[in-house]
C-alpha cells in the first residue's frame, strides 16, 4: 500500500538577530501517493519552509517526515528520490538545456544505474514533453521565462520520480503564460501519476490546479481538504477571505431548527438559512459569508437583505456592484450579468442570499 | 499640404539646432576627460615613444629615428632574458595567488553565512592594503632571513641545526612576496564572481542528486573561470612590473625588467634603451590586456 507522504507535528524554528521565530509550527499532513496537494497561504506562512523540510534542504526543528510509511527525517536530500522546480527556475547557466535536463541522470550515471544512450534518449522525450525539442543546444540565458520553467521541469521529471516539489514554479512569470502553464501542469500530472506538492499563494493556481488544499497561517495549516470544500465551508474568517472574494457581514444567531438556523444583522434584518450545519447557540455571534456570485437583485420580499448600491464595476465578464447594506450593517459585493438592465448608482435594492451556498463562519 | 510641409521644415531645423546644442553640451563635458587623457597619456606615450627613437651620445639625447634600440632589447643580453624571467615570475605568482585566493573566496561566499561575518573577512583581506608596500616587503625579510621567524622557529623546534639561508634572496622569495601582496586582488576577483552564483543553483544540484565535489566541478568552477582569469592578470601584471619585491628580498640573480629600466635610466644614463623597453613591455601588455579580455568573455557565464 502506498500512503505517500505524512507529516507529523513538524516544526522549524528560526533564530534571527537573537530572538526565535516558530516559521513552521506544528503541521500534520498526509499526502495521498498520486495527488496534487497544494500549500497555500501568503508569504511568511511557512509554506515554503515546509517543503523545503520535505525535499530535505531544511533540517525540521522538531516532528517527523515518512514516506510510505518510512520516516526519511534524516535521510540527506541527495538520498530523497524527490524533484523540486525553483521558483527562480534555477537553472545551470553554463550548460545547455539539454546539459541541464542531463544533469540528473549523468549524477546517476556515475553511480553505474544508466547509459549514456539512455541518458540521450531520455533528455530528447523529456524535452518533447514539455515542447521544447528544437531548443536543446540552447543556454538558459538564451530562453524566455515559460521556457526556462518548462526546462526546469524537463530537469525535474526525467529522472522519474516519484514525488515532484513545486516552489512557486509560476511565480516569475506573467498572467498569460501562468494560466499556461497551469494548463500544462494538470494534464503532466494526469499523464506521469506523479504525487505533485505544490507551493503558492495565489488562490486561483491552487484552486485550479489541486486535488487538495492546505492553508496555512503562521506556520501552521488552518484548513486541509478538496477546493471545493476550502471555497464552499471555510473554517474561519481567514480562510473564508483568503480563498475568492468572500464579505462577512457580522450576524447573531436569532434562532435555530431542526436543520436550519435564522439570523439577525446588526440592522435587524432577518436571513433564513436552512440547512446549516453549525455549533452556534442562539444568541451567539457569527459571521455570514456572502460570496458575490451566491447574491441575487430581487424585488422586495421576504428574506431579502435590503441594502443600497454604492458603486458599480465594469468587469466585461459581469458587472460587479458594491453594495452596503442598511444601516452599516456591512458591505457585499454582487456580480450581476452584463445583460440585465443597469442598476442607478445610489439606488435601493433587495438580496437574496442562495440558501445553498451561504455559510456560517462560528470562528 | 503646404502648411503640413511647413511644419516639418521647421521641426527639422529645430531638430537640427537641438542636435547642435547636444553636441555642443557633450563637448563642454567631455573637454576635462579628453584633456586629461592627452596630457597624462597620450603625450607621454608619445614622448616615450620619440625617445626610444633617439640615441644617447657624450651624455647627451640626440632624437632620431632609429629602431636600433628595438632591436637592441631582442638581441642584446639581458634585456629578452630578464622579460622573460619577470614574466615567470609573474605567472608563479599568478598561480600561487589564485590557488591561495580561491579556497578563500569560496569560503567567504559559500561558508560564512551571516553578512557580518562577510564584511568583516573581506576587511581583512583588504586591510594590509593600508599598510605601506615597502614595510610589507620588509616584513618578509624579517620572516625569510637568517635570524629571522622561520628560521628561529624552525631551530627552536629542533628541525634545523643552523639558520637555512634558502629561504631569502632568490627567486622563491620574491614569489613568495609577490603573492603575499597582490593575493587580495585574486580573492577579490574570484570572490565576486562566485557571489554571482545564487544558493538555488546549489540547492538544485543537491536535489537531484549531486554530492559537493560533482557540484563543484561541474557548476561553481565553470562559472568561477572569469573570476580566475581577472585575478591572475591583475597579480601578473603587477608581480611582472614590480621592482621592489627583487630589491629588498631577491638574491642578485633576480633583477627584473623594472629594475633594469631604473639603471638604465639612474646608473647607465640610457633613456633611449630604457623607453625602447617600455615601449616593448606596454605592446606585451595591450597584447595581454586583449587576450585576457577575450578569454573573460568567452569563458564568462551568462545568468
Amino acid at each position: 500500500m502506498t500512503t505517500g507522504i505524512e507529516l507529523k507535528n513538524l516544526r522549524k524554528m528560526y533564530e534571527s538577530h537573537g530572538h526565535a521565530a516558530w516559521a513552521v509550527d506544528g503541521v500534520d499532513m498526509t499526502i495521498g501517493a498520486g495527488k496534487f496537494v497544494t500549500l497555500l497561504g501568503p508569504s511568511g506562512c511557512g509554506k515554503t519552509t515546509t517543503l523545503r523540510m520535505i525535499a530535505g534542504l531544511e533540517i525540521p526543528t522538531s516532528g517527523q517526515i515518512l514516506r510510505d510509511g518510512m520516516d526519511i527525517t534524516d535521510q540527506p536530500v541527495t538520498d530523497r528520490d524527490m524533484r523540486m522546480v525553483f521558483q527562480d527556475f534555477a537553472l545551470f547557466p553554463n550548460m545547455t538545456v539539454e546539459e541541464n535536463v542531463a544533469f540528473g541522470l549523468r549524477v546517476r550515471r556515475m553511480k553505474g544505474s544508466i547509459s549514456e544512450s539512455e541518458i540521450r534518449k531520455r533528455v530528447a522525450q523529456f524535452l518533447d514533453l514539455v515542447h521544447l525539442a528544437d531548443h536543446g543546444q540552447k543556454k538558459p540565458h538564451q530562453l524566455s521565462g515559460g521556457q526556462k520553467q518548462r526546462v526546469s521541469l524537463a530537469r525535474a521529471l526525467v529522472t522519474d520520480p516519484k514525488v515532484v516539489l513545486f516552489d512557486e514554479p509560476l511565480g516569475s512569470l506573467d498572467a498569460n503564460l501562468r494560466k499556461i502553464m497551469q494548463i500544462e501542469l494538470i494534464r503532466l500530472h494526469r499523464e506521469l501519476g506523479k504525487t505533485f506538492i505544490y507551493v503558492t499563494h495565489d488562490q486561483d493556481e491552487a484552486m485550479a490546479m489541486s486535488d487538495a488544499i492546505a492553508v496555512m497561517s503562521g506556520g501552521k495549516v488552518v484548513q486541509f481538504g478538496a477546493p471545493r470544500e476550502i471555497y464552499d465551508r471555510p473554517v474561519n474568517r481567514y480562510v473564508a477571505s483568503f480563498i475568492g472574494h468572500a464579505h462577512i457581514v457580522d450576524a447573531e444567531v436569532d434562532g435555530r431548527e431542526s436543520d436550519g438556523l435564522t439570523l439577525r444583522l446588526r440592522n435587524g434584518e432577518r436571513v433564513a438559512l436552512p440547512h446549516q450545519n453549525t455549533s452556534a447557540g442562539v444568541g451567539s455571534p457569527v459571521g455570514l459569508m456572502l460570496r458575490a456570485e451566491d447574491l441575487t437583485f430581487v424585488d422586495q420580499a421576504p428574506g431579502a437583505i435590503g441594502g443600497r448600491i454604492a458603486d458599480s464595476l465594469y468587469r466585461g465578464e459581469y458587472i460587479e456592484y458594491v453594495v452596503e447594506l442598511h444601516e452599516g450593517a456591512g458591505v457585499v459585493h454582487v456580480h450581476s450579468r452584463t445583460d440585465m438592465p443597469l442598476v442607478r448608482h445610489g439606488a435601493s435594492v433587495a438580496l437574496k442570499v442562495n440558501p445553498a451556498k451561504a455559510h456560517v463562519l462560528v470562528h | 499640404m503646404t502648411s503640413s510641409a511647413y511644419v516639418a521644415g521647421r521641426g527639422q531645423a529645430g531638430a537640427r539646432s537641438a542636435r547642435r546644442l547636444e553636441r555642443r553640451r557633450l563637448l563642454f563635458w567631455l573637454l576635462p576627460p579628453v584633456a586629461w587623457f592627452t596630457v597624462f597619456m597620450l603625450i607621454p606615450y608619445g614622448m616615450l615613444l620619440y625617445t626610444s627613437l633617439g640615441h644617447v651620445d657624450d651624455m647627451r639625447f640626440i632624437p632620431g629615428l632609429s629602431i636600433d634600440n628595438f632591436i637592441r632589447v631582442f638581441t642584446v643580453d639581458p634585456y629578452l632574458g630578464v622579460i622573460f624571467k619577470s614574466a615567470r615570475i609573474g605567472v608563479m605568482t599568478a598561480i600561487l595567488s589564485a590557488i591561495v585566493a580561491y579556497p578563500l573566496a569560496f569560503y567567504i561566499a559559500f561558508h560564512v553565512r551571516s553578512a557580518r561575518a562577510k564584511f568583516l573577512l573581506y576587511l581583512l583581506v583588504i586591510v594590509p592594503w593600508w599598510a605601506s608596500y615597502l614595510v610589507k616587503a620588509y616584513a618578509w625579510k624579517t620572516i625569510l632571513g637568517s635570524g629571522g621567524i622561520l628560521n628561529a622557529t624552525l631551530q627552536g623546534i629542533g628541525l634545523t641545526d643552523g639558520p637555512v639561508r634558502l629561504f631569502l634572496y632568490n627567486e622563491f622569495s620574491v614569489v613568495l612576496t609577490l603573492t603575499y601582496i597582490f593575493t587580495p586582488f585574486a580573492v577579490l576577483s574570484i570572490y565576486a564572481q562566485l557571489e554571482r552564483i545564487p544558493t538555488s543553483l546549489i540547492e538544485a544540484a543537491r536535489n537531484l542528486g549531486a554530492d559537493g565535489w560533482t557540484i563543484f566541478r561541474r557548476i561553481i568552477l565553470p562559472i568561477s573561470v572569469p573570476g580566475i582569469v581577472a585575478g591572475a592578470i591583475i597579480t601578473f601584471s603587477l608581480a611582472f612590473g614590480d621592482f621592489v619585491a627583487p630589491v629588498l628580498v631577491g638574491g642578485p640573480d633576480s633583477v627584473m625588467i623594472s629594475n633594469v629600466v631604473i639603471n638604465l635610466l639612474g646608473v647607465a644614463f640610457d633613456w633611449p634603451m630604457a623607453a625602447a623597453i617600455g615601449v616593448v613591455i606596454i605592446a606585451l601588455g595591450l597584447l595581454l590586456i586583449s587576450a585576457s579580455g577575450w578569454l573573460e568573455e568567452k569563458t564568462q557565464t551568462r545568468f
